[in-house]
């Protein structure tokens, strides 16, 4: 009956993107506040370490700014979907020969990546002008940046996954704020926005590091800091893959049931 | 005064009303300022300390300020919330009402949820002060009340700079939240672990380090700045200084050229 092809879904995408670069007040209003976030955390940092471990301080630092510079990933927050919902003009996106999960996240990636590329360059930019001591640091190796690029298109796909297991679980509650809210509150602890989760201590490494919330923007950060060997490196995708593919099953299990007994606000 | 005693009075009655709603979403701001919390003690953890300062003094810091911090959203939500009254056009209604606006701001939305960071903030306060073994005398005290209540007003005053904007852009308050929430993580942490262009803003424009660090330094007896101790007693002014010229900027620079969106 449908005849499947990607090009809806291709568009989806591209009318999200679009839609993106209209919010240049957001992206700037997001570029100011992740920079002064930024630049008091590296300072923080700076104390902290008390020229203690230039290496291990330099690390931490960078780390920080990568995860400002990314925060879009995390944080797409796109109400379109509960508006919606709470409407009722979800009932005419329904109506559309598409499949409504993998259109939904193909809006989300949209978002994510235009939204963090707007506020990715200006902060680029910012770095240099930054006094030596706070800047981040660049790759270690050309190889530690194809694995980290590599390894974050796998992490914004799961961030995108986890938005739509959130979204799923908010269709049944209808209640947006407190849910959504503990749910944005855990992934910026477990994604090491409000701390490196490499400042965890030692014992609590192996549990934090393969949590669906450090896929995200933890893992690429640890390859853009240091090469990963084959076997290390193996490891960090494969962790990767399986929760996207875990992720991607609960999404669409939820969606399919949810969707199969909505009902339609607002009229 | 009566009528702020009567409408926050009404608030808390809404509030009731929703019990097993209002019990989720104070628990949920418990979580919230938990997680910062969290973030302190693992901090502590792995360094022991920050410059010169304990574990249990940055611990102390932290309990003040997220403390005050939850009591300036419980009363000023209605002035942090401003560019609601100005985009649905309620502050129209309240320009008609014979009672000061500043008033019924504060009056027409009493945040109670926020208990919850307030437990957690005085938590961490009271196991800081358990730590320390601090040696309490009235001055102190009375020191640490001052200190609160100037900081309370320096905040409210940082709301009232994003109610001003929101007279002349209701979308731009994202960037306003700078002001805010970045003072509260840059300043959970004593003022003299920054870089002196950050130490000059905390001290001079938005004065935390007066009304806040300064007279709990010398609570904790590390005082930050060599004065005398009649002039740390009347740091926390600057707080209310800080109040009175926003309020007036607000009123001057905002209330004056506002024009209603119209319904």
């Amino acid at each position: 009956m449908k005849k499947q092809t990607i090009r809806p879904y291709l568009t989806a995408f591209r009318i999200r993107a679009l839609l993106e670069t209209q919010y240049r007040g957001a992206a700037l209003g997001g570029v100011i506040t992740q920079a002064f976030f930024g630049l008091v955390l590296a300072y923080l940092y700076t104390a902290l370490y008390a020229g203690g471990d230039p290496a291990g301080l330099r690390d931490t630092v960078t780390y920080v700014w990568l995860q400002q510079m990314f925060f879009r990933v995390l944080m797409t927050s796109d109400s379109e979907l509960q508006n919606q919902i709470m409407t009722g003009s979800l009932a005419y996106t329904l109506c559309r020969p598409v499949d409504q999960h993998a259109y939904w996240v193909c809006r989300d990636l949209a978002a994510q990546w235009v939204g963090a590329l707007m506020r990715m360059v200006p902060m680029i930019a910012l770095q240099f002008i930054l006094p030596l001591e706070v800047r981040m640091a660049l790759p270690e190796s050309p190889a530690a940046f194809l694995q980290f690029l590599l390894s974050l298109s796998l992490g914004v796909a799961c961030v995108a996954q986890i938005h739509t297991v959130t979204s799923a679980i908010t269709m049944k509650t209808l209640d947006s704020r407190g849910f959504s809210g503990m749910i944005s509150l855990l992934m910026m602890i477990l994604a090491g926005n409000i701390i490196p989760l490499t400042l965890f201590p030692e014992t609590v490494q192996a549990l934090l590091r393969y949590q669906p919330f450090a896929q995200a923007l933890d893992a690429p950060i640890r390859m853009y800091q240091h090469a990963q060997g084959t076997a290390e490196f193996s490891i960090s995708l494969a962790a990767q893959l399986a929760w996207l593919a875990v992720l991607t099953a609960g999404g669409r299990a939820l969606w399919r049931q949810h969707l199969r007994s909505i009902t339609v606000q607002g009229g | 005064m009566r009528y702020l005693y009567h409408a926050m009075r009404m608030q808390l009655k809404c509030a009731a009303q929703y019990r097993a709603s209002f019990l989720m979403q104070s628990i949920a701001q418990c979580v919230m300022v938990g997680g910062d919390l969290l973030a302190v003690t693992v901090l502590m953890n792995r360094f022991r300390g920050l410059g010169h300062w304990s574990a249990e003094e940055i611990l102390f810091f932290f309990g003040v300020m997220q403390l005050t911090f939850a009591l300036c959203e419980c009363f000023g939500r209605g002035i942090s919330n401003f560019s609601y009254y100005i985009g649905g056009g309620e502050f129209d209604a309240m320009l008609l009402r014979p009672q000061p606006l500043l008033v019924q701001m504060i009056g027409n939305r009493l945040d109670a949820r926020r208990l919850g960071g307030m437990l957690v903030g005085g938590a961490a306060l009271a196991m800081a002060c358990l730590r320390l073994r601090l040696h309490w005398t009235a001055g102190k005290a009375l020191l640490l009340a001052l200190a609160s209540l100037g900081s309370f007003f320096l905040i409210l005053g940082l709301f009232l700079i994003e109610a001003t904007v929101s007279f002349f852009s209701v979308k731009s308050i994202e960037m306003v939240n700078v002001l805010t929430y970045g003072g509260r993580q840059a300043c959970q942490y004593p003022v003299d672990i920054y870089p002196r262009p950050l130490r000059l803003l905390f001290t001079w424009v938005a004065p935390f380090a007066l009304c806040m660090h300064l007279p709990v330094s010398v609570i904790l007896d590390k005082p930050l700045m060599d004065v005398p101790i009649w002039q740390v007693y009347a740091a926390p002014l600057a707080g209310f200084a800080f109040f009175a010229v926003m309020a007036l900027v607000w009123r001057r620079v905002g209330v004056t050229h506002y024009r209603s969106t119209g319904s």
